[in-house]
């Protein structure tokens, strides 16, 4: 139970070109909250998971938990578990002895440690192997103990380093629903890491996606999704990415519109203050896949914008179907239609969707040009 | 890499003094051979451990001239080479064909060559020491020649059949298909591809073999004929007082064997601790 | 066919040696053509050879208690390495170097070193102001073992130190970082974590220690020839000296002596193997 707070964190690898794997980092986890960080290989979100348990030294900005300063203070003095992407079980001991290690080193009392041992291994259904040893354990059995070793110490922060990429799809799922299952119960502070843009949705309170050593932005799951803060933003959020083209902005009768040759969209979310300073200029215009529909199926009477094209791939995928639409040569845009969709490769298509679902970026920065009218 | 903190005992300090002391340790001995081995016994006497002053090259002249160095560092480099180019040969054949070819006995006789590594030398020693008078090979350079194939036979196999067994499978169908005969597919694929195996086992090999003693004290006893540490050690008989010049002719036995591990000290290391760890 | 030239060798040169000693030791063989059997006597004969067993009791020494002197410098050689010093690299290499020299140059080296008058040892011990404890090192029955027993580690201590390390690098580092988090200092880490799980490599060594010293020869020779007094004998030494020192030319007995070595040593390697049998790889 505790408030993580880090304020500009960075981190700098030593050497001549010293390789800045995190910038800056400005983030506040309040008590008890579920925080994700989300983003690609690389990105520098397992650096600052360490940075906080204490296992990459920090080189600039402050780390507070609990509004006492952590940067110098030692790993095993800061009250963290951490559960690994590969278990990091001790191999040679059982799992009865993993369990209760943390403890054992923390000179806690032996009819305490059992008592808590056993608490644990009967929640996460490990009291029949308590005896074995690591190697004698299936994933999911590992990803237990691993849990129940974090667990057991109950300790004020709780953080997860991809723990669940090692395991199938089904496994991974079950593991999800437990770990949101124990969060509601213990109601931990706990900071999860990973790159699945699935996990962070179903787990987090709230996700921080993060990009190049820096934060891109930190909000609840939805809001990120529905608002995303910038080009990178909105396509690594969502399944198929969201579609983005290059547009210009025109004025027209009754408002104005992004436009190019395949493409025309009213742009009924913004206020025409801000889009009359964008007139003639260049933009990026978004669209994600599940907002589009073939004309044929478009609501009369809506005003709506469209794509067209010639689709060149149609995948079925049994639910839905996904529909890849070639809209200028090199230039592609996918839609999430029904699974009935009767079109073909090379038809000519035209995909409309409706003018909630615009979304507009700095052609330059990338950043979001928000909406200011709802 | 660690982090934390290393505890009081494990100081800077305390480890650097340990370190330090022990490179001492180490090195000391071998630069106070050096040392000795450009200084006349003379001087030596007088000051065992002072600096050189002057340099007298000439000693490794002498030694190498006048003290039948040469005669015994040629006498160990004949024998010693031949012995490992065959063994290699031979032993690299054995382990291409354990690794590669399934038939009934595979392990077993690979099992037999690897555990003749636990022999010890006097099970075979007397025998051979037999065989050898009886084949008119006794106190004969081709004799030990043979016998240091057969030293080294379980340890080459044992090495090179564990790379060997890595080469992908692939290779060798592809070959096949390309229309290459087994003879053919071991010069061009094996060879190339195990090479470094190979030369690590060559060097692991050239240099247990150059510090070969027993088999060569028993099986040789003309001195003009002797082998390097033969001769060396039969220095120290005849020679006893006379340390300078021992000490020469022990550098110029170890001198090959340095260049080699400054070259390929990696290699080196690597070779003979394989299969140590587990 | 590839075998064949390898399988001829080794039966040639190795198998049937091997046999033919056993085969020997059931005889008197004082020379070529002059073979009287002699049955079992040559082993009844052994038996009550005292020095023999001086000899049994010296190698049994250096086996069973050496390895754990040199695995134990190795271990701490690497753990100091590990530690994370400067210059790790040129000392892996450096202490590596007594490995390759011969015991020739060993055996010599140290013979100079242990020398009573100017060797190392006893200067050292006389500066300090120890010169009570100066002696000759080699000369005298009770400290030839331990001299040469630590001549022996000095030379190998380098090959254990490498193997350790690399064996030290190759553990996970995340099950060192969680160990951290579970407070573990550098000792508790080494005593809970780093230790246990080297145990099959420790455990390796050993036994390639073992049966190093099981056969030892080359270094008793050169500096002590098995003296002063025996102390120093080990079965090697005295197996070549019967065959080929001994004033009665007999090959037979030292026949005897090595086909027995040879079962102890095979017998021993297979008991250790036994009793240690939890070297089973630790998956991780």
């Amino acid at each position: 139970m505790a408030v993580v707070s880090l304020e500009k964190i960075s981190k700098r690898y030593t050497g001549a070109s010293g390789h800045l794997a995190v910038d800056n980092v400005d983030l506040n986890i309040a008590d008890g909250e579920f925080m994700v960080l989300l983003g690609p290989s690389g990105c520098g979100k397992s650096t600052t998971l360490r940075m906080i348990a204490g296992l990459e030294s920090i080189t600039s900005g402050v780390l507070s938990i609990d509004g006492r300063v952590m940067n110098n203070v030692a790993a095993k003095d800061r009250d963290i578990a951490m559960v690994f992407q590969s278990y990091a079980l001790y191999p040679h001991m059982s799992v009865e002895e993993n369990l209760g290690f943390g403890l054992r080193r923390r000179k806690i009392d032996n009819a305490e440690i059992k008592r808590r041992v056993k608490a644990t291994a009967e929640l996460l259904g490990l009291a029949d192997l308590l005896q074995r040893k690591p190697h004698a354990l299936s994933g999911g059995q590992r990803q237990r103990v691993a849990l129940g070793r974090a667990m057991v110490r109950e300790p004020t922060v709780f953080l997860f380093d991809e723990p669940l990429s090692n395991l199938d799809a089904a496994l991974r799922v079950n593991t999800r629903n437990e770990l949101i299952k124990q969060h509601h119960r213990l109601r931990s502070t706990m900071i999860y890491v990973t790159h699945d843009q699935v996990e962070a949705m179903t787990m987090g309170t709230r996700i921080c996606v993060m990009n190049g050593g820096r934060v891109a932005q930190i909000g609840a799951p939805l809001d990120v999704y529905w608002n995303p803060a910038d080009t990178f933003v909105a396509r690594f959020l969502g399944s198929p990415p969201m579609n983005l083209f290059n547009t210009q902005i025109a004025s027209a009768a009754g408002g104005h519109l992004a436009e190019n040759a395949f493409l025309r969209a009213p742009l009924m979310r913004w206020q025409s203050g801000t889009l009359q300073g964008m007139a003639g200029k260049a933009a990026i215009f978004g669209v994600r896949a599940e907002d589009l529909h073939l004309e044929s199926d478009a609501v009369p009477g809506q005003k709506h914008g469209s794509i067209k094209g010639r689709a060149f791939a149609v995948e079925p995928l049994g639910a839905e179907t996904l529909l890849l639409v070639e809209t200028e040569p090199g230039v592609e845009c996918t839609a999430r239609l029904s699974r009935h969709l009767k079109v073909r490769p090379g038809d000519e298509v035209e995909l409309v969707f409706p003018t909630e679902a615009a979304f507009l970026f700095d052609s330059g920065s990338g950043r979001a040009v928000g909406s200011d009218r709802s | 890499m660690i982090t934390t903190s290393l505890p009081r005992l494990f100081s800077r300090g305390t480890l650097a003094a340990i370190i330090g002391l022990y490179t001492f340790y180490t090195l000391a001995p071998f630069v106070w051979l050096a040392t000795m081995s450009v200084r006349t016994t003379g001087e030596i006497s007088l000051d065992h451990y002072a600096w050189p002053k002057p340099f007298h090259w000439g000693q490794f002249r002498s030694a190498w001239i006048d003290s039948d160095f040469a005669t015994y560092f040629w006498n160990s480099t004949i024998v010693v080479t031949s012995a490992v180019v065959v063994v290699t040969l031979i032993g690299a054949a054995a382990a291409h064909c354990l690794a590669r070819f399934r038939f009934a006995g595979n392990r077993l006789i690979y099992g037999i060559l690897f555990s003749s590594i636990i022999f010890p030398p006097q099970i075979t020693l007397i025998s051979l020491y037999q065989i050898l008078v009886d084949y008119n090979l006794y106190d004969n350079l081709f004799g030990l020649t043979l016998v240091y194939i057969s030293l080294q036979l379980p340890l080459t196999v044992y090495l090179l059949e564990g790379f060997f067994a890595r080469i992908p499978q692939d290779l060798f169908d592809a070959a096949k298909i390309d229309g290459y005969g087994d003879i053919e597919i071991f010069w061009r694929i094996v060879l190339p591809v195990g090479m470094p195996a190979i030369a690590t086992t060559l060097i692991l090999n050239f240099i247990q073999l150059w510090n070969e003693f027993l088999f060569a004290v028993v099986l040789i006893t003309d001195p003009s004929k002797r082998t390097l540490p033969i001769g060396i050690r039969g220095f120290m008989g005849d020679h006893f007082q006379d340390i300078g010049l021992i000490a020469t002719g022990v550098m110029i036995s170890v001198i090959p064997v340095i260049v080699v591990y400054m070259f390929f000290s990696e290699k080196l290391i690597r070779g003979m601790t394989a299969g140590a760890i587990k | 066919m590839f075998v064949a030239p390898a399988i001829l060798v080794y039966f040639g040169l190795t198998a049937y040696p091997a046999f033919r000693t056993i085969f020997d030791s059931f005889f008197t063989i004082n020379g070529p053509g002059d073979t009287v059997f002699a049955g079992i006597q040559n082993y009844r004969d052994l038996w009550h050879d005292e020095i023999f067993w001086a000899a049994v009791r010296n190698t049994f020494i250096w086996s069973f208690i050496a390895p754990f002197l040199d695995v134990g410098t190795g271990l701490l050689l690497a753990l100091a390495l590990y530690a994370g010093v400067p210059f790790a690299r040129f000392f892996r290499v450096a202490w590596f170097t007594p490995v390759l020299l011969s015991y020739v140059v060993v055996a010599i080296l140290w013979m100079w070193i242990y020398n009573y008058d100017w060797g190392f040892v006893n200067i050292a011990l006389r500066t300090l102001g120890l010169g009570s404890l100066a002696q000759s090192w080699l000369g005298n029955p009770n400290t030839a073992l331990a001299a040469l027993i630590v001549t022996h580690a000095w030379k190998w201590a380098g090959f254990n130190m490498v193997v350790c390390l690399a064996a030290i690098h190759s553990l996970p580092s995340e099950v060192l970082e969680a160990s951290e988090l579970d407070n573990c200092g550098w000792g508790a880490k080494l005593r809970y974590i780093i230790v246990p799980m080297l145990r099959p490599t420790l455990l390796n060594l050993y036994i390639l220690a073992f049966i190093g010293k099981m056969k030892i020869f080359d270094l008793v020779w050169i500096m002590t020839q098995g003296g002063p007094l025996w102390s120093t004998e080990t079965v090697s030494t005295y197996v070549y000296k019967r065959a080929f020192n001994w004033n009665t030319f007999d090959l037979g007995y030292p026949s005897a002596i090595a086909a027995v070595w040879f079962g102890v040593v095979c017998a021993a390697v297979l008991l250790l193997n036994r009793l240690l049998a939890s070297r089973e790889r630790l998956e991780f």
